[in-house]
Protein backbone atom coordinates (compact mmCIF):
# COMPACT_ATOMS: atom_id res chain seq x y z
CA UNK A 1 0.00 0.00 0.00
CA UNK A 2 2.75 2.54 -1.49
CA UNK A 3 1.11 6.04 -2.36
CA UNK A 4 3.20 7.69 -5.43
CA UNK A 5 5.56 9.74 -3.53
CA UNK A 6 5.21 12.79 -5.67
CA UNK A 7 1.80 13.18 -6.38
CA UNK A 8 0.98 16.26 -4.37
CA UNK A 9 2.18 19.52 -5.76
CA UNK A 10 3.19 22.74 -4.34
CA UNK A 11 2.95 26.03 -6.14
CA UNK A 12 5.97 28.46 -6.03
CA UNK A 13 7.19 29.91 -2.69
CA UNK A 14 7.75 33.96 -2.70
CA UNK A 15 9.65 35.91 0.31
CA UNK A 16 8.27 35.94 3.43
CA UNK A 17 6.96 39.29 4.09
CA UNK A 18 7.50 41.56 6.99
CA UNK A 19 6.04 44.41 8.88
CA UNK A 20 7.17 46.50 11.84
CA UNK A 21 4.62 47.40 14.37
CA UNK A 22 5.93 50.41 16.88
CA UNK A 23 4.77 49.77 20.14
CA UNK A 24 4.42 53.36 22.32
CA UNK A 25 2.50 51.82 25.19
CA UNK A 26 2.63 48.77 27.17
CA UNK A 27 -1.33 48.56 26.59
CA UNK A 28 -0.76 47.90 23.39
CA UNK A 29 0.94 44.81 23.60
CA UNK A 30 -1.57 41.53 23.32
CA UNK A 31 -2.62 39.92 26.68
CA UNK A 32 -1.09 36.63 25.67
CA UNK A 33 2.35 35.36 25.02
CA UNK A 34 1.14 33.73 21.70
CA UNK A 35 0.82 36.69 19.88
CA UNK A 36 3.11 39.08 18.49
CA UNK A 37 2.39 42.55 18.53
CA UNK A 38 0.03 43.70 15.48
CA UNK A 39 -1.21 40.24 15.06
CA UNK A 40 -0.16 36.63 15.10
CA UNK A 41 2.54 35.01 13.74
CA UNK A 42 2.26 32.90 10.01
CA UNK A 43 0.90 29.72 10.50
CA UNK A 44 1.84 28.55 6.84
CA UNK A 45 4.08 30.14 4.43
CA UNK A 46 3.47 33.84 3.02
CA UNK A 47 0.19 33.67 0.60
CA UNK A 48 -0.22 30.24 1.61
CA UNK A 49 0.95 26.99 0.08
CA UNK A 50 -1.44 25.43 -1.75
CA UNK A 51 -1.81 21.91 -1.33
CA UNK A 52 -2.81 20.41 -4.48
CA UNK A 53 -3.39 16.80 -5.74
CA UNK A 54 -3.63 15.33 -8.87
CA UNK A 55 -6.89 12.80 -9.75
CA UNK A 56 -4.65 9.50 -9.69
CA UNK A 57 -3.65 10.35 -6.40
CA UNK A 58 -6.86 11.13 -4.99
CA UNK A 59 -8.23 8.09 -6.67
CA UNK A 60 -5.89 5.87 -4.97
CA UNK A 61 -6.25 7.39 -1.67
CA UNK A 62 -10.09 5.94 -1.71
CA UNK A 63 -8.67 1.96 -1.00
CA UNK A 64 -6.47 3.44 2.26
CA UNK A 65 -7.74 1.90 5.35
CA UNK A 66 -7.80 5.64 6.60
CA UNK A 67 -10.60 6.27 4.29
CA UNK A 68 -12.97 3.59 5.21
CA UNK A 69 -14.09 4.46 8.68
CA UNK A 70 -17.67 6.18 8.66
CA UNK A 71 -17.27 9.59 9.64
CA UNK A 72 -18.02 10.73 13.46
CA UNK A 73 -21.55 12.35 13.65
CA UNK A 74 -22.97 11.00 10.48
CA UNK A 75 -26.20 12.03 11.10
CA UNK A 76 -29.41 9.13 9.40
CA UNK A 77 -31.04 10.65 6.57
CA UNK A 78 -33.03 7.95 5.31
CA UNK A 79 -31.70 7.27 1.33
CA UNK A 80 -28.38 8.64 1.75
CA UNK A 81 -26.56 7.63 5.21
CA UNK A 82 -29.06 5.09 6.02
CA UNK A 83 -31.54 3.18 3.91
CA UNK A 84 -35.07 4.75 2.09
CA UNK A 85 -37.76 4.77 4.05
CA UNK A 86 -40.62 1.79 3.09
CA UNK A 87 -40.82 2.67 -0.95
CA UNK A 88 -43.17 5.63 -1.40
CA UNK A 89 -43.10 7.14 2.05
CA UNK A 90 -42.08 10.40 2.05
CA UNK A 91 -42.43 11.76 5.22
CA UNK A 92 -39.61 12.41 7.37
CA UNK A 93 -40.11 8.80 9.59
CA UNK A 94 -36.85 8.00 9.30
CA UNK A 95 -35.58 8.59 12.60
CA UNK A 96 -38.69 6.84 13.71
CA UNK A 97 -37.89 3.88 11.77
CA UNK A 98 -34.63 3.86 13.36
CA UNK A 99 -35.97 3.73 16.56
CA UNK A 100 -38.54 1.15 16.23
CA UNK A 101 -35.52 -0.95 14.57
CA UNK A 102 -33.93 -1.25 18.45
CA UNK A 103 -36.58 -1.25 20.09
CA UNK A 104 -36.91 -5.44 20.50
CA UNK A 105 -33.00 -4.80 21.65
CA UNK A 106 -33.67 -2.78 23.96
CA UNK A 107 -36.21 -5.28 25.35
CA UNK A 108 -33.45 -8.20 25.44
CA UNK A 109 -31.61 -5.57 28.03
CA UNK A 110 -33.78 -4.69 30.39
CA UNK A 111 -33.80 -6.63 33.40
CA UNK A 112 -34.53 -6.60 36.98
CA UNK A 113 -31.72 -6.10 39.42
CA UNK B 1 -33.09 28.20 9.12
CA UNK B 2 -32.98 27.03 12.62
CA UNK B 3 -33.67 23.15 12.07
CA UNK B 4 -30.70 23.12 9.82
CA UNK B 5 -28.59 20.68 11.62
CA UNK B 6 -24.80 21.49 11.35
CA UNK B 7 -22.43 18.70 11.72
CA UNK B 8 -19.16 20.00 12.81
CA UNK B 9 -16.50 17.82 13.33
CA UNK B 10 -14.74 19.27 16.95
CA UNK B 11 -10.86 18.80 16.01
CA UNK B 12 -10.08 16.22 18.86
CA UNK B 13 -12.91 13.96 17.46
CA UNK B 14 -10.23 13.96 14.62
CA UNK B 15 -7.30 13.35 16.76
CA UNK B 16 -9.28 10.36 17.91
CA UNK B 17 -10.44 9.13 14.69
CA UNK B 18 -7.01 9.23 13.71
CA UNK B 19 -5.64 7.01 16.55
CA UNK B 20 -7.76 4.62 16.34
CA UNK B 21 -6.71 4.52 12.30
CA UNK B 22 -3.27 4.26 13.54
CA UNK B 23 -3.83 1.61 16.17
CA UNK B 24 -5.61 -0.67 13.90
CA UNK B 25 -2.35 -0.55 11.09
CA UNK B 26 -0.01 -1.11 13.63
CA UNK B 27 -1.72 -4.63 14.47
CA UNK B 28 -1.85 -5.22 10.78
CA UNK B 29 1.81 -4.64 11.18
CA UNK B 30 2.38 -6.92 13.52
CA UNK B 31 1.07 -9.93 12.12
CA UNK B 32 2.89 -9.28 8.99
CA UNK B 33 6.22 -9.73 10.75
CA UNK B 34 8.64 -7.50 9.29
CA UNK B 35 6.68 -5.53 7.00
CA UNK B 36 7.46 -2.25 7.56
CA UNK B 37 4.58 0.50 7.25
CA UNK B 38 5.06 3.15 4.89
CA UNK B 39 4.40 6.36 6.76
CA UNK B 40 2.18 8.14 3.79
CA UNK B 41 -0.33 5.37 4.82
CA UNK B 42 -0.52 6.63 8.22
CA UNK B 43 -0.87 10.29 7.65
CA UNK B 44 -4.16 11.23 6.57
CA UNK B 45 -3.60 13.96 3.65
CA UNK B 46 -4.94 17.35 4.52
CA UNK B 47 -7.21 19.56 1.49
CA UNK B 48 -6.31 22.79 1.30
CA UNK B 49 -10.04 24.05 2.24
CA UNK B 50 -12.29 22.31 4.64
CA UNK B 51 -15.46 21.06 2.54
CA UNK B 52 -18.81 20.63 3.67
CA UNK B 53 -21.01 18.21 2.00
CA UNK B 54 -24.97 19.42 1.97
CA UNK B 55 -28.15 17.24 1.23
CA UNK B 56 -31.49 19.15 -0.25
CA UNK B 57 -34.84 17.31 -0.05
CA UNK B 58 -37.89 18.58 -1.96
CA UNK B 59 -40.04 18.36 0.98
CA UNK B 60 -43.08 20.83 -0.04
CA UNK B 61 -43.83 20.48 3.58
CA UNK B 62 -41.34 22.51 4.88
CA UNK B 63 -39.30 25.62 3.92
CA UNK B 64 -36.16 25.77 1.80
CA UNK B 65 -33.79 26.18 4.08
CA UNK B 66 -35.37 23.21 6.10
CA UNK B 67 -34.99 20.95 3.56
CA UNK B 68 -31.31 21.92 3.29
CA UNK B 69 -28.83 19.61 5.81
CA UNK B 70 -25.37 19.44 6.28
CA UNK B 71 -24.15 15.64 6.12
CA UNK B 72 -20.68 16.21 7.23
CA UNK B 73 -17.60 18.36 6.49
CA UNK B 74 -14.02 17.06 6.27
CA UNK B 75 -10.42 18.49 5.28
CA UNK B 76 -8.54 15.48 4.34
CA UNK B 77 -8.27 13.37 1.42
CA UNK B 78 -9.28 10.36 3.18
CA UNK B 79 -11.83 11.70 5.21
CA UNK B 80 -13.53 12.91 2.00
CA UNK B 81 -13.84 9.28 0.72
CA UNK B 82 -15.01 8.02 4.29
CA UNK B 83 -17.86 10.36 3.48
CA UNK B 84 -18.32 9.18 -0.17
CA UNK B 85 -17.96 5.44 0.67
CA UNK B 86 -20.49 5.76 3.22
CA UNK B 87 -23.26 7.58 1.23
CA UNK B 88 -26.11 6.66 -1.53
CA UNK B 89 -24.42 7.62 -4.67
CA UNK B 90 -26.03 10.79 -6.68
CA UNK B 91 -27.95 8.65 -9.29
CA UNK B 92 -29.78 6.90 -6.70
CA UNK B 93 -31.01 9.72 -4.49
CA UNK B 94 -34.58 10.45 -4.71
CA UNK B 95 -35.65 12.93 -7.53
CA UNK B 96 -35.92 16.58 -7.02
CA UNK B 97 -33.17 16.15 -4.34
CA UNK B 98 -29.79 17.95 -4.36
CA UNK B 99 -26.16 16.63 -2.81
CA UNK B 100 -23.65 19.80 -2.77
CA UNK B 101 -19.98 20.44 -1.89
CA UNK B 102 -19.03 24.00 -0.52
CA UNK B 103 -16.64 25.32 1.17
CA UNK B 104 -16.67 25.42 5.12
CA UNK B 105 -18.83 28.70 5.70
CA UNK B 106 -20.10 29.08 2.52
CA UNK B 107 -23.83 28.08 1.89
CA UNK B 108 -25.06 26.59 -1.19
CA UNK B 109 -27.58 29.29 -1.78
CA UNK B 110 -27.32 32.36 -4.43
CA UNK B 111 -28.30 34.64 -1.34
CA UNK B 112 -24.64 33.84 0.77
CA UNK B 113 -22.36 36.43 0.84
CA UNK B 114 -19.46 34.18 -1.25
CA UNK B 115 -22.38 33.68 -4.05
CA UNK B 116 -24.44 36.64 -4.30
CA UNK B 117 -22.12 38.47 -7.11
CA UNK B 118 -21.18 35.09 -8.41
CA UNK B 119 -22.35 32.21 -10.91
CA UNK B 120 -22.21 28.96 -11.75
CA UNK B 121 -21.27 27.01 -14.87
CA UNK B 122 -23.99 24.53 -15.50
CA UNK B 123 -23.75 21.57 -17.69
CA UNK B 124 -27.91 19.67 -18.41
CA UNK B 125 -27.54 15.81 -18.42
CA UNK B 126 -29.76 14.54 -21.27
CA UNK B 127 -33.37 12.71 -19.49
CA UNK B 128 -31.83 9.30 -21.21
CA UNK B 129 -28.58 9.49 -19.99
CA UNK B 130 -27.43 6.09 -17.40
CA UNK B 131 -26.82 7.08 -13.91
CA UNK B 132 -23.44 6.01 -14.10
CA UNK B 133 -22.97 9.12 -16.60
CA UNK B 134 -24.03 11.40 -13.76
CA UNK B 135 -21.98 9.61 -10.91
CA UNK B 136 -18.84 9.93 -12.64
CA UNK B 137 -19.31 13.44 -13.68
CA UNK B 138 -19.47 14.45 -9.53
CA UNK B 139 -17.17 12.38 -8.72
CA UNK B 140 -14.39 14.34 -10.85
CA UNK B 141 -16.54 17.87 -9.87
CA UNK B 142 -15.89 17.01 -6.18
CA UNK B 143 -12.19 15.80 -7.06
CA UNK B 144 -11.65 18.88 -8.95
CA UNK B 145 -12.58 20.60 -6.48
CA UNK B 146 -10.76 19.42 -3.68
CA UNK B 147 -7.47 18.86 -5.40
CA UNK B 148 -7.45 22.41 -5.89
CA UNK B 149 -7.28 21.58 -9.50
CA UNK B 150 -7.57 25.36 -11.08
CA UNK B 151 -4.85 26.49 -8.99
CA UNK B 152 -4.49 30.41 -7.69
CA UNK B 153 -8.43 30.20 -9.59
CA UNK B 154 -9.11 27.08 -7.09
CA UNK B 155 -9.65 30.29 -4.73
CA UNK B 156 -12.64 31.53 -6.29
CA UNK B 157 -14.62 28.77 -7.11
CA UNK B 158 -16.74 28.22 -3.76
CA UNK B 159 -18.86 24.90 -4.81
CA UNK B 160 -20.78 22.59 -6.80
CA UNK B 161 -24.44 21.14 -6.78
CA UNK B 162 -25.88 18.02 -8.21
CA UNK B 163 -29.62 18.33 -8.78
CA UNK B 164 -31.09 15.07 -9.25
CA UNK B 165 -34.88 15.21 -11.45
CA UNK B 166 -36.53 13.37 -13.64
CA UNK B 167 -37.04 15.81 -16.39
CA UNK B 168 -32.86 15.76 -16.79
CA UNK B 169 -30.19 15.81 -13.85
CA UNK B 170 -27.64 19.09 -13.32
CA UNK B 171 -24.44 19.30 -12.01
CA UNK B 172 -22.93 23.07 -11.37
CA UNK B 173 -19.62 24.81 -10.18
CA UNK B 174 -20.48 27.96 -8.27
CA UNK B 175 -17.68 30.15 -8.31
CA UNK B 176 -17.75 34.15 -7.22
CA UNK B 177 -17.67 37.11 -8.47
CA UNK B 178 -18.70 36.80 -12.16
CA UNK B 179 -16.91 39.74 -13.67
CA UNK B 180 -13.25 37.72 -13.15
CA UNK B 181 -13.72 36.32 -16.74
CA UNK B 182 -10.58 35.04 -17.26
CA UNK B 183 -10.46 32.89 -14.00
CA UNK B 184 -14.04 31.37 -14.67
CA UNK B 185 -12.95 30.94 -18.13
CA UNK B 186 -10.26 28.56 -17.05
CA UNK B 187 -12.43 27.21 -14.45
CA UNK B 188 -14.92 26.56 -16.65
CA UNK B 189 -12.58 25.12 -19.43
CA UNK B 190 -10.77 22.79 -16.77
CA UNK B 191 -14.07 21.51 -16.11
CA UNK B 192 -15.52 20.49 -19.37
CA UNK B 193 -12.05 19.20 -20.18
CA UNK B 194 -11.96 16.78 -16.91
CA UNK B 195 -15.74 15.85 -17.36
CA UNK B 196 -14.96 14.25 -20.89
CA UNK B 197 -17.59 16.62 -22.64
CA UNK B 198 -17.03 16.75 -26.47
CA UNK B 199 -15.17 19.65 -27.84
CA UNK B 200 -18.54 20.85 -29.72
CA UNK B 201 -20.53 20.61 -26.56
CA UNK B 202 -20.64 23.51 -24.78
CA UNK B 203 -21.67 24.75 -21.40
CA UNK B 204 -22.74 28.19 -20.38
CA UNK B 205 -21.77 30.21 -17.16
CA UNK B 206 -24.64 32.38 -15.25
CA UNK B 207 -24.53 35.16 -12.91
CA UNK B 208 -26.82 34.22 -10.13
CA UNK B 209 -28.55 37.68 -10.43
CA UNK B 210 -29.34 37.01 -13.98
CA UNK B 211 -30.80 33.33 -12.58
CA UNK B 212 -32.88 34.90 -10.22
CA UNK B 213 -34.46 37.38 -12.02
CA UNK B 214 -35.04 34.84 -14.85
CA UNK B 215 -37.90 32.34 -14.27
CA UNK B 216 -39.02 29.59 -16.59
CA UNK B 217 -36.69 29.47 -19.44
CA UNK B 218 -32.69 29.82 -18.78
CA UNK B 219 -30.81 32.62 -17.85
CA UNK B 220 -28.79 33.97 -20.84
CA UNK B 221 -25.23 32.83 -20.65
CA UNK B 222 -22.29 35.10 -20.09
CA UNK B 223 -19.48 32.96 -21.08
CA UNK B 224 -19.42 29.64 -23.01
CA UNK B 225 -16.41 27.12 -23.10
Amino acid sequence: MSAPAASRQLSAGRDIPSKRVTVNDPSQLPHDYSTTPGGTLFSTTPGGTRIIYDRNFLLNMRNSPLSQTPPKNLPSIPGVTCPEVGAGAEKPNGARKTATKTDPAEDQFQMDI
Amino acid sequence: MASVGVAKLPLHEDIVKDGKGIKDLQTQDEDGANQVVDPESLIKHPLQSRWSMWFFKNDKAKSWTENLRTVTAFDTVEDFWALYNHIQVASRITSGCDYSLFKEGVKPMWEDDKNKDGGRWLIGFDRKSKPQDIDRCWLETMLLMVGESFDDDSDLVNGAVVNIRSKGNKIAMWTGDWRKEDSITNIGRKFKERLGLPAKYSIGYEAHKDTMTKTGSMAKSLYTV
